[in-house]
């Protein structure tokens, strides 16, 4: 009778509750918190996302059980030792698989200490370093300016023509390499440039402003600096009279800049990079899907749809590999096609500027908002390596 | 010449918000020996309460202003009544207990704001331009309420009955006692005039920077690096060490640059204080 009454019951319970006899934790790192939450909360977000897609069909198939995915996050402040820290504080609960970190001193910062715990982590940096062979363990989300300055640069040069640029950027590792690579494209394309840094934790910029506006610029890139950042960036340059385009060849957050610098009327003309065309209908529908499982509204903007392919593609992984140890784990990864439902086919790269073909690569896009109006963003695709 | 007339305009509007900020903290440790570790988290407070009053319920924003000044003054006196009092003599107790409020500051913002910035913009904008040179409206206007604001607290501090009382304790604590004045009550108002005074610059400086959890760290480390120029414990130096911190950050990051700029201002602050331990204008380190 028991027997029977425990078939029953086992019977009655739906598959997502049978998902949780066992348990794989999946950490979501980034910065969660200060000028570039935004792209740390996007971390967290696409990782939910997939986690509750796996979830809601009995969980992540593995070694013959169906296992429940649980996302730990970790706020690594945009910083080098928050993200060794976060490795360490998911190598003590057991977690081998880390979606982030999203910056390049988070990324200098994890990769030892990432390959000590024998962990995978997905960063999203645009280091002139994000991969390098002796970390096999590290993967690359999307690929840096190298990949996409240049296109940028031309189609915001059909709309708004230049001959000089000052680029604005954090003195750390992650605004100077950025920066350096977007100077060498905007000189590539003709353009004039000078490079303007600053120590990250400034709140004003109004010095800043002024030395920049010594030199008498066509167009301000305000680069990589964080969207927090650069929405005073140019809250305080329109404020100065600067009437020129604000460009932004780094991390997108223009949602973020328009919100701090006081509106798109502020803002006025402004071109970006988006790293996945966000006007395409299956893209856009990547947050009524968040909505549809998680119940609220995902946070971090358009780089939600950026990393979900990552963090898809690693559950995939795992599952193939019937284990989450990170060796196994990376094997099945390096072996997996490259197709999301959301954002189409893309590829493995990274071979050409790392020497390690862990880099996906997916098409593109590049904003540009003229005169106040948001024009959208046009797709741009990539050719396989 | 314009270049030099624009970094003395954004030297002396930066150094009036260091100075409110700078009198405050000073105020806390010349009176009360405390480092109060919290001072961050105050000013973030009025920023969040003064956003909270003019978005979610309508005040307009000098009343706003106001109210983040009464809040914030508000939760300093309690926190010193209650807290604070009880171990105001012990200072690893005060240096755990303001740290710990500033924990409890930022992360309950976080919590009940979300991370990202708010949507928060000064009631006036633009700039008056002479030439090639420009002074932001709103500048002009916290430059304007934050001079008033020293100048008050010099003539509380000066004039008053109750400045005397502060001062008086701040001189010989013993002594004082001896006269009849109450640190009981006298210290709560002295830690509510300076949270007030953190309020205060939060609700103006915010909406022209940037409101968002976490606008408190570099505000504690300002506030630390003027006052120990200035001399602790010193109003006539934190003042003038909050409008020599601003003029050396604009002039240094306009000519040298935003790295070189940061760099200068330390290596000059360390320089100082090899040759003058106690500051500009501190007469003695104060005694533990």
């Amino acid at each position: 009778m028991k027997l029977a009454l425990f078939v029953a019951g086992a019977l009655a319970l739906p598959a997502a509750a049978l998902a949780q006899s066992c348990e794989v934790k999946i950490g979501a790192m980034g910065p969660m918190s200060g000028g570039a939450a935004q792209w740390g909360l996007a971390m967290l977000s696409a990782t939910e996302l997939a986690a509750a897609e796996v979830n809601a069909q009995g969980g992540l198939k593995m070694g013959g059980k169906s296992c429940k995915v649980t996302v730990v996050p970790y706020d690594s402040k945009y910083t080098a030792d928050g993200a060794a820290a976060g490795s360490n504080a998911f190598a003590a609960q057991d977690i081998h698989v880390i979606i982030g970190p999203v910056g390049s001193p988070e990324a200098t910062g994890i990769k030892p200490v990432a390959a000590r715990n024998e962990q995978i982590a997905w960063n999203a940096a645009y280091a002139k370093n994000a991969l390098e062979t002796k970390y096999p363990l590290m993967f690359h989300i999307a690929p840096g300016p190298a990949a996409w300055a240049d296109t940028v640069i031309k189609r915001a040069m059909k709309v708004f023509p230049m001959k000089s640029v000052a680029i604005i950027a954090p003195n750390d590792q992650g605004g100077t390499d950025i920066a350096t690579v977007d100077a060498a494209a905007y000189k590539a394309n003709g353009v004039q440039t000078t490079e303007e840094y600053y120590q990250r934790g400034t709140t004003n910029f109004a010095p800043i402003v002024t030395r920049v506006l010594a030199t008498n610029p066509d167009v301000v890139d305000t680069a990589s600096s964080p969207p927090g950042d650069a929405g005073v960036i140019v809250k305080q340059l329109r404020l100065a009279g600067f009437k020129g385009p604000i460009g932004r060849l780094g991390g997108p957050g223009t949602d973020e800049i328009i919100r701090v610098s006081g509106g798109i009327d502020v803002l006025q003309n402004f071109y970006w990079f988006e790293t996945v065309p966000t006007d395409d209908p299956k893209v856009k529908a990547i947050d009524d899907q968040y909505r549809k499982l998680l119940g609220k509204d995902p946070v971090g903007g358009t780089s939600v749809w950026a990393d979900l392919p990552a963090a898809r593609l690693t559950l995939k992984a795992i599952a193939a590999a019937g284990t989450d140890e990170a060796q196994k784990v990376a094997a099945a990864l390096r072996a997996l096609p490259v197709d999301d439902p959301n954002l189409g086919k893309g590829y493995w790269g990274g071979k050409k500027q790392f020497g390690i073909a862990q880099e996906l690569q997916f098409p593109f896009g590049v904003g540009i908002i003229k005169d106040g109006k948001n024009l959208g963003v046009e797709r741009q695709e990539v050719t396989p390596e | 010449m314009a270049q030099f007339l624009q970094a003395a305009i954004i030297g002396l509007s930066l150094g009036a918000q260091y100075a409110l900020l700078a009198l405050g903290f000073t105020l806390i440790f010349g009176i009360l020996g405390v480092v109060n570790f919290a001072h961050g988290g105050f000013y973030m407070l009025g920023g969040y309460v003064a956003y909270s009053c003019v978005a979610l319920l309508g005040v307009p924003y000098p009343l706003a202003v106001l109210i983040a000044v009464a809040a914030t003054a508000a939760l300093g006196w309690v926190f010193e009544l209650f807290l604070l009092e009880r171990l105001v003599d012990d200072h690893l107790a005060t240096l755990m207990l303001t740290l710990g409020l500033y924990l409890i500051l930022s992360n309950g913002l976080l919590q009940t704001f979300g991370p990202l910035a708010m949507e928060f913009r000064f009631p006036v904008s633009g700039a008056i331009r002479l030439g090639p040179v420009y002074v932001p409206q709103e500048n002009l206007i916290v430059l304007a309420i934050c001079l008033a604001a020293i100048v008050a607290l010099w003539v509380v501090l000066y004039r008053t009955d109750l400045g005397r009382g502060l001062r008086a304790l701040a001189d010989d604590r013993a002594v004082a006692m001896a006269q009849g004045l109450r640190p009981k009550l006298l210290f709560p108002m002295a830690f509510a005039l300076a949270t007030g005074l953190a309020g205060l610059t939060g609700a103006l400086v915010t909406p022209i920077l940037a409101l968002s959890p976490g606008v408190g760290d570099p505000v504690l480390a300002t506030s630390f690096l003027t006052v120990i120029l200035g001399g602790l414990g010193s109003l006539q130096g934190a003042a003038l060490a909050a409008f020599a911190v601003g003029l050396v950050e604009a002039f240094c990051s306009v000519y040298f640059g935003g790295s070189i700029g940061a760099l200068i201002l330390f290596v000059l602050v360390l320089l100082l204080l090899v040759f003058r331990p106690t500051g500009l204008l501190g007469r003695t380190v104060r005694g533990a």
